[in-house]
């Protein structure tokens, strides 16, 4: 059951003349774990905008197109109403960072406040947010006073709170040292097990490799690829357009060229390299 | 590096409990008594019945004397000085040196201001000691104060600090490009440009950004709000308002009777 | 120009102890990569090489300059720093004049300054954009601003802090490009980086930090291939490395060229 569905849809950011989206057509399926990937400046940011509502609400412009997500229909919605199906963390964890509240816990309850809910189930909500993602310590400090992964997880966590349907993340480990990053795709894979609809755009294209069910590669506005992470991942449509790809699919299909890698299929992880390789060596 | 965020400091005490609205209440009804009230002593007397024991109610006995110490008592006594000595009132001349010839008038007039300017320095000091911005800005926007006014105040004084490590980075990164911070005047006052240049080009970005985030946590849903906190507001505090709202109306008219 | 540091100490005035007793020395045109997790002291180490920080005990010597005889400005001469967000320095009306800010500060004349402005922006490609504002740049571009401003003040030792974040693999290359050219130029190039593939591909020297103090400093494939003592400061091996670990080569490998010839054996 389609939970995303975008048809035709073509964006144009206002005061600009060329598109940022253009003719883009995704389908997306409840629980559904889609990667994102692109150079920047490719509308990965406009995408996840648009997911969320922002684009058009927010950012004015012209949408075309039909943008359906999660059963509401983007030109018969309230932003405000919106952000209550569809959840978005970004960049900059310190920007997430409402500046309203003095520590972790009201902070994580600040969107709860916002949109009535009552106290108790306030704190059940943020109480079980904070063990599924693991800063239950957190819960007293500042949010000023955190490390820049601990900062993330609070600003996803503050999200997972308001309970959306489909979660968009632009770019949410840019900003991470390993640890963060590491703590951050924790959350998300996290969430995504539980069934969560994830939709993520990343340049870490090793965690997508291992975690997402469908990557779209995304250059000028469209779309160019949209397949499962072996069939994208590995393309040479990739390289030739700018995309990042992992060292370990360089690697295989340059060893390709010089015939030291004879299998069908290029690695996307350190696994399938390793026993592509070794094969390789038994020969 | 944890900054303080605010002046606040957790007691145990009657005025920590009290209703932030009571607080403010309680600071003004000080300040308009100590300026109305017609009766020359009356800011002396206040600070030693009202602001005083306060102090020890609050038991911000050493935070209080802190800021007396470095702020609310030198300033004092200098607007205390100098309406002394060059405030011409009256002609009961106490001494004469060079140009300076204060009289009897004029320094009881300044002991006055002094202490008036002293006693509303100090409620407020009270005020900020006892009271968490949070919780006021929390019970104002309960009794109707648009939330968006409590956002910007609440999230001005927490982005504040920040704004400030922001700024010492622009500087090094300006120092670093050959920018000369110790140099003439002149040459400091054209350097301000690559200082705050980037300072509010940058915190453009930021605010869009922020204003996105809070906008995705419902903060422009017209549903109505609640809170996580309870802000108790007692019989005690609806007494305490209405007294000094009494207190202040009789003042006033006291003040126009006599007058 | 030669780096030296000896024994160096800084404690911060809230009496965290940062560095605890750095010495190395970098010679002319080395390419030094300093890896290892946050709060291991690496920007400390560096914000001592042009005077934003001075020793609490110790020495750091650039040339022949002892860090605490001269002022940062006058210490940006010989020493050139990229912070790691653009925002944080940008301000002038147009990219011209903001890669010329460097250049004036140090004392260039008109024209000596227009040629380094030049040549700054043809290595960043910024050629073309000269009389646009940084800030109808997108992020992307904004750092290479930031890249070309300290390029054009022509210093012997040029510092990286975090190139890479947030940047797409095009604008690696384009950032990788640079560094290989301050390298034929003789130029010293220190970078602080957690992208270890970046790393591992563009210098030749390491130092792993930890807790104020170096764990290792030697040799890109030296370092990296001691795996136990550099996940004592969260650095992973880069990719190709691991791949080579597990494939069993005998030596470590951190590019695509040594990874294929030890692969042909």
């Amino acid at each position: 059951m389609a939970i995303v569905n975008l048809q035709n849809v073509t964006y144009k950011y206002p005061l600009t003349d060329s598109p940022a989206l253009q003719n883009i057509n995704l389908q997306v399926n409840e629980g559904e774990f889609v990667a994102i990937i692109g150079p920047n400046g490719a509308g990965k940011s406009t995408l996840c905008y648009t997911l969320a509502g922002f684009v058009p609400h927010f950012f004015k412009g012209e949408l075309t197109g039909t943008v359906e997500v999660a059963g509401g229909e983007s030109h018969n919605s309230s932003l405000s109403e919106w952000v209550l199906n569809v959840g978005l963390a970004f960049q900059n964890p310190f920007n997430q960072i409402s500046g309203a509240k003095y520590t972790v816990f009201e902070e994580l309850a600040f969107g709860l406040e916002n949109i009535g809910i009552p106290r108790q189930e306030m704190k059940a909500r943020v109480e079980e947010a904070m063990k599924l993602t693991g800063i239950s310590d957190l819960a007293d400090r500042s949010p000023y006073s955190l490390s820049g992964g601990q900062q993330q997880r609070v600003a996803l966590t503050s999200i997972l709170v308001m309970q959306p349907k489909v979660l968009v993340l632009d770019e949410p480990t840019s900003q991470m040292d390993p640890i963060g990053t590491r703590e951050v795709f924790g959350v998300i894979r996290k969430m995504a097990q539980r069934g969560m609809t994830v939709i993520l755009a990343e340049h870490k294209v090793e965690w997508i490799a291992q975690f997402a069910d469908r990557v779209i590669a995304l250059k000028d506005g469209q779309i160019l690829l949209d397949d499962i992470p072996s069939e994208v991942l590995t393309s040479p449509i990739l390289p030739a357009n700018g995309f990042g790809i992992s060292r370990y699919t360089s690697i295989a299909r340059k060893a390709q060229e010089m015939g030291l890698w004879n299998k069908d299929r290029l690695p996307i992880t350190l696994d399938q390299a390793v026993e592509g390789f070794f094969n390789e060596g038994r020969k | 590096m944890h900054d303080r965020l605010s002046f606040y400091y957790y007691r145990d005490s009657i005025l920590h409990q009290l209703n932030p609205l009571t607080k403010l209440v309680l600071v003004f009804g000080l300040m308009l008594i100590s300026f109305i009230f017609p009766f020359f002593w009356t800011p002396h007397i206040l600070i030693l019945v009202a602001i005083i024991p306060l102090i020890f109610v609050g038991k911000v006995k050493r935070e209080y004397l802190n800021a007396t110490i470095r702020i609310i008592l030198p300033a004092t006594m200098f607007l205390f000085v100098m309406q002394a000595l060059f405030q011409p009132l009256g002609d009961r001349e106490l001494f004469r040196i060079w140009f300076l010839h204060p009289t009897l008038e004029s320094t009881l007039f300044a002991f006055r201001n002094a202490a008036r300017v002293f006693a509303i320095a100090s409620s407020f000091t009270i005020f900020l000691l006892t009271t968490h911005p949070r919780e006021l800005m929390s019970d104002l926007t309960r009794r109707g104060l648009p939330p968006q006014i409590a956002y910007v105040i609440i999230s001005t004084l927490q982005i504040l600090p920040q704004m400030q490590a922001k700024a010492q980075t622009i500087i090094a990164a300006q120092r670093s490009r050959g920018l000369d911070t110790q140099s003439s005047f002149l040459k400091r006052v054209g350097s301000l440009v690559p200082l705050v240049g980037p300072l509010v080009f940058g915190s453009l970005v930021e605010v869009e950004e922020r204003a996105i985030a809070i906008e995705a946590r419902g903060f422009t849903s017209t549903r109505v709000k609640t809170s996580l906190h309870e802000i108790p507001d007692t019989n005690l505090d609806k007494a305490l308002r209405w007294i000094l709202i009494g207190l202040v109306v009789i003042t006033i008219a006291l003040r126009i009777w006599l007058s | 120009m030669n780096i030296e540091i000896k024994d160096l100490h800084f404690t911060y005035p809230t009496g965290l102890e940062a560095l605890r007793g750095i010495s190395l020395s970098i010679e002319p045109g080395e390419q030094v990569a300093i890896v290892g997790q946050n709060g291991a002291g690496k920007t400390t180490l560096v914000k001592h090489l042009n005077g934003l920080l001075q020793p609490t005990r110790g020495q750091v010597l650039i040339g022949d300059w002892d860090t605490t005889k001269y002022s940062v400005a006058k210490l940006a001469s010989r020493v050139g720093y990229v912070f790691q967000n653009p925002d944080e320095q940008l301000f002038s009306k147009n990219v011209g004049a903001e890669v010329a800010f460097g250049p004036r500060n140090l004392g260039y004349n008109g024209d000596q300054a227009q040629a380094l402005v030049k040549d700054a922006l043809a290595l960043t490609e910024l050629s073309n954009k000269t009389e646009t504002n940084p800030y109808d740049l997108s992020a992307t571009w904004r750092k290479m601003v930031a890249i070309a401003s300290i390029i054009s003040m022509d210093t012997a030792i040029v510092i990286f802090d975090e190139p890479t974040t947030g940047q797409d693999a095009v604008n690696i290359a384009r950032i990788a490009n640079v560094i290989a050219e301050l390298r034929k130029r003789g130029k010293t190039v220190i970078t602080i980086s957690h992208d270890i593939d970046f790393c591992a591909e563009n210098f030749g020297r390491v130092i792993a930090m930890s807790q104020g103090k170096i764990l290792l400093d030697g040799k890109t494939n030296d370092v990296l291939g001691q795996e136990e003592i550099l996940t004592t400061t969260y650095v992973d091996p880069p990719q190709l490395t691991r791949l080579g670990k597990r494939l069993g080569f005998n030596k470590t490998v951190k590019n695509q060229e040594e990874f294929l010839a030890a692969l042909k054996k």
